[in-house]
């Protein structure tokens, strides 16, 4: 059979001790990563791209994919024992996995996490095997007309689920769009929006955007507030869960396990999305939800699973349409493109030794996170008490020298350091970023495939209406965008906004 | 009119950017609808943004209050954030001239002392050992092309 010899030859690429290695310092830099408040996944792969370069793609992928995951397991770690969110993704397992851990049962808390993380990551790698080499099948009959339609039904989504104003994330897509449209157009070599800056004639660069967004601009809203940072002091002991906490957390970290992973497929759903997901659902189905925020397991277990299995999901648009479906996706669009591979439908089939190679060394990551974390949590607990006006001069330089060695260009700090300023504004009027970066990363590939449409069409906007793909595609599009507006809905956003912002 | 509040400042903000970008795009060549040229997806763009800037000031029109600018930054400590970016600037403007090394022991130096400040002990040591340890891990390990500068090293 095909699929098994596939995987084979995946396991195979997996265990040569080189990828084992690469896989190895990917998750533990991404469990660093995700331990530490205000340094993320997207971070971290921006510093350590340039120096993937001289390894072969499939290594550097390995241990890219490894940040990415390995955050996951780290971000659960600050938020039960500090009620800080090391990672957007955990915000809600601050709610019941610190007061567990007020309670003395950190322990168990941040072992369920472990677990919930590696059976929900086994899981959604799983589904990621078996779904993704037919859609890239599927996706093979996509002309530009489906392509523009999905991407716009992505950032769709996006702003849709993002929770808060819809035109306000709508505006930020519209305006991450625009970014990603400075700099030479592609068809007529025309130079558009650089101001005679040079290095803009190459377009706005995703690091330094990113990087000032997520990175400076957290580090300055949190300088002004001065984040105190109490690690709870106790003894943490018995990590594994008792046998109550397993019946407890078995349907959880199932349930979990799905949403992720269908939420996570979504362009634009994720990681941070899943758990809100999956906390608002364990809190709905328990015959107690009055007992969720006062430390109960299950609102560890769900939402823990949940991010996991997303970040297997999120891989699928990635592998089989060359979408990428979050930022942390974005960053390994670029590696990719770099490495010299075309992401797309025709990824797995040109190169099955990266596809596969990288799925199965996800098992292999997720198996070394849960042999590792376990013991390793006294040491991320040391890094915690680092106090923050020592911490953060460190994750300044970080992003200094991750934007500049990148193309070696001072401007490109500069340009980080004004989206930093940008950013920073944007979370005071409570503006989202992540509609922004989708948009910046698409807004190339969609201007591509638009042009294509109508150059196809001869001009006529009825082509994406007349291809039944396209069709459906606009109708769910527009139906996300006529929902917001019904009563009933709206309400339900509203709520799903105030638990985001309660945090 | 007097009466606005946060979403609306920022969304006249965005009027005016949004325009802006509509009216430039239109300069590059907004090309025929059978061959877009250049300007024709930032026109869209551009449009949208002022567009949808409008929907928000016009969504807020019953709901503006007396909400102030500074609401904002009530309670924060907002002066450490403009000495944060100026240092950060000031870093990127000499870092070429003075080289890594030193504008690194300058910078941490600088944001050990200014924010939270520590003893000048461990000020001193922490931005020496800051410097000299990533410019190990970068230059020396990871090989990136960090600048020399007048160091010359």
């Amino acid at each position: 059979m095909d699929f098994l010899a596939n995987a084979v030859m995946g396991f195979q690429i997996a265990l040569q001790p080189m990828n084992v290695f690469f896989c190895l310092v990917g998750v533990l830099i991404g469990t660093l990563v995700g331990v530490l408040p205000g340094l993320g996944p997207v971070a971290a792969i921006s510093l350590l791209l340039p120096s993937t370069f001289h390894v072969s793609p499939v290594s550097a992928i390995i241990m890219l994919a490894g940040i990415y995951y390995g955050a996951m397991y780290g971000g659960s770690t600050t938020s039960i024992l500090v009620n800080i969110p090391g990672e957007a993704a955990s915000v809600v397992t601050c709610l019941d996995g610190y007061q567990m851990a007020r309670k003395g049962r950190a322990g168990p808390a941040l072992g369920i996490s472990a677990f919930g993380s590696f059976i929900a990551g086994t899981l959604s790698i799983v589904g990621l095997m078996f779904l993704a080499p037919p859609l890239a099948e599927m996706a093979l009959q996509f002309g530009p007309p489906e392509y523009f339609s999905l991407m716009l039904l992505g950032l769709i989504i996006l702003t849709f689920l993002a929770g808060g104003s819809m035109p306000k994330a709508l505006m930020m897509a519209a305006f991450g769009l625009f970014l990603g449209l400075i700099g030479m157009d592609i068809m007529t070599a025309t130079p558009r929006f650089t101001f005679g800056i040079y290095f803009l004639s190459d377009g706005v660069g995703l690091v330094p955007v990113v990087m000032g967004l997520f990175g400076i601009s957290e580090v300055l809203l949190n300088v002004e507030t001065r984040l105190k940072q109490d690690v709870f002091e106790t003894r943490i002991k018995g990590l594994l869960p008792n046998l109550q906490d397993w019946k407890d957390s078995a349907w959880p970290i199932l349930r979990g396990s799905v949403i992720g992973f269908f939420l996570g497929i979504l362009p634009g759903g994720g990681a941070v999305i899943s758990s809100f997901v999956s906390y608002a659902v364990e809190k709905k189905i328990s015959p107690h939800p009055e007992k969720f925020g006062t430390g109960v397991i299950q609102g560890v277990a769900g939402p823990e699973s949940a991010n996991n299995s997303a970040t297997g999901g999120a891989f699928i648009p990635l592998l089989t349409l060359g979408i990428p479906a979050n930022a942390v996706m974005a960053m390994l669009l670029g590696a990719l493109i770099i490495y010299g591979m075309q992401p797309g439908p025709m990824l797995i089939r040109q190169h099955p030794d990266l596809f596969w190679g990288t799925v199965a060394s996800m098992y292999v990551g997720n198996v070394l996170l849960l042999v590792l974390n376990l013991p390793l949590i006294g040491l991320w607990v040391k890094i915690l008490k680092i106090p923050y006006p020592v911490l953060f001069p460190l994750i300044l330089l970080f992003c200094l020298i991750g934007v500049y060695s990148l193309n070696n260009n001072a401007g490109e700090i500069g340009l980080m350091l004004f989206f930093g300023g940008v950013g920073y504004l944007m979370k005071k009027f409570s503006y989202e970023a992540a509609p922004l970066v989708l948009a910046l990363v698409l807004g190339p590939m969609m201007e591509n495939a638009l042009r294509q449409s109508l150059i196809m069409s001869d001009g006529g906007a009825g082509i994406f209406f007349t291809r039944p793909i396209s069709l459906v595609i606009v109708l769910i599009s527009l139906s996300l965008l006529i929902l917001p507006l019904l009563p009933w809905v709206s309400k339900k956003r509203e709520v799903v906004k105030d638990m985001a912002e309660e945090e | 009119m007097t009466m606005k509040n946060n979403d609306q400042r920022s969304s006249l903000f965005w009027l005016v950017a949004g325009l802006a970008i509509a009216f430039y795009s239109v300069k590059y060549g907004l090309g025929a609808l059978s061959s877009p040229g250049p300007g024709f997806v930032p026109f869209l763009s551009g449009l949208a943004i002022a567009t949808l800037a409008l929907v928000v000031f016009l969504q807020q029109l019953p709901r503006a209050s007396k909400e102030k600018l500074s609401d904002l930054w009530v309670q924060k400590d907002w002066p450490k954030v403009l000495v944060v970016m100026g240092a950060l600037v000031l870093y990127a403007v000499v870092f070429k001239t003075l080289g890594f090394l030193l504008s690194t022991f300058l910078l941490i130096f600088f944001l050990l002392r200014a924010i939270e400040p520590l003893s000048w002990k461990k000020v001193f040591l922490g931005a020496i050992c800051t410097a000299l340890g990533s410019y190990v891990v970068f230059q020396v390990w990871l090989a990136a092309q960090l600048p020399e500068g007048i160091l010359g090293f």
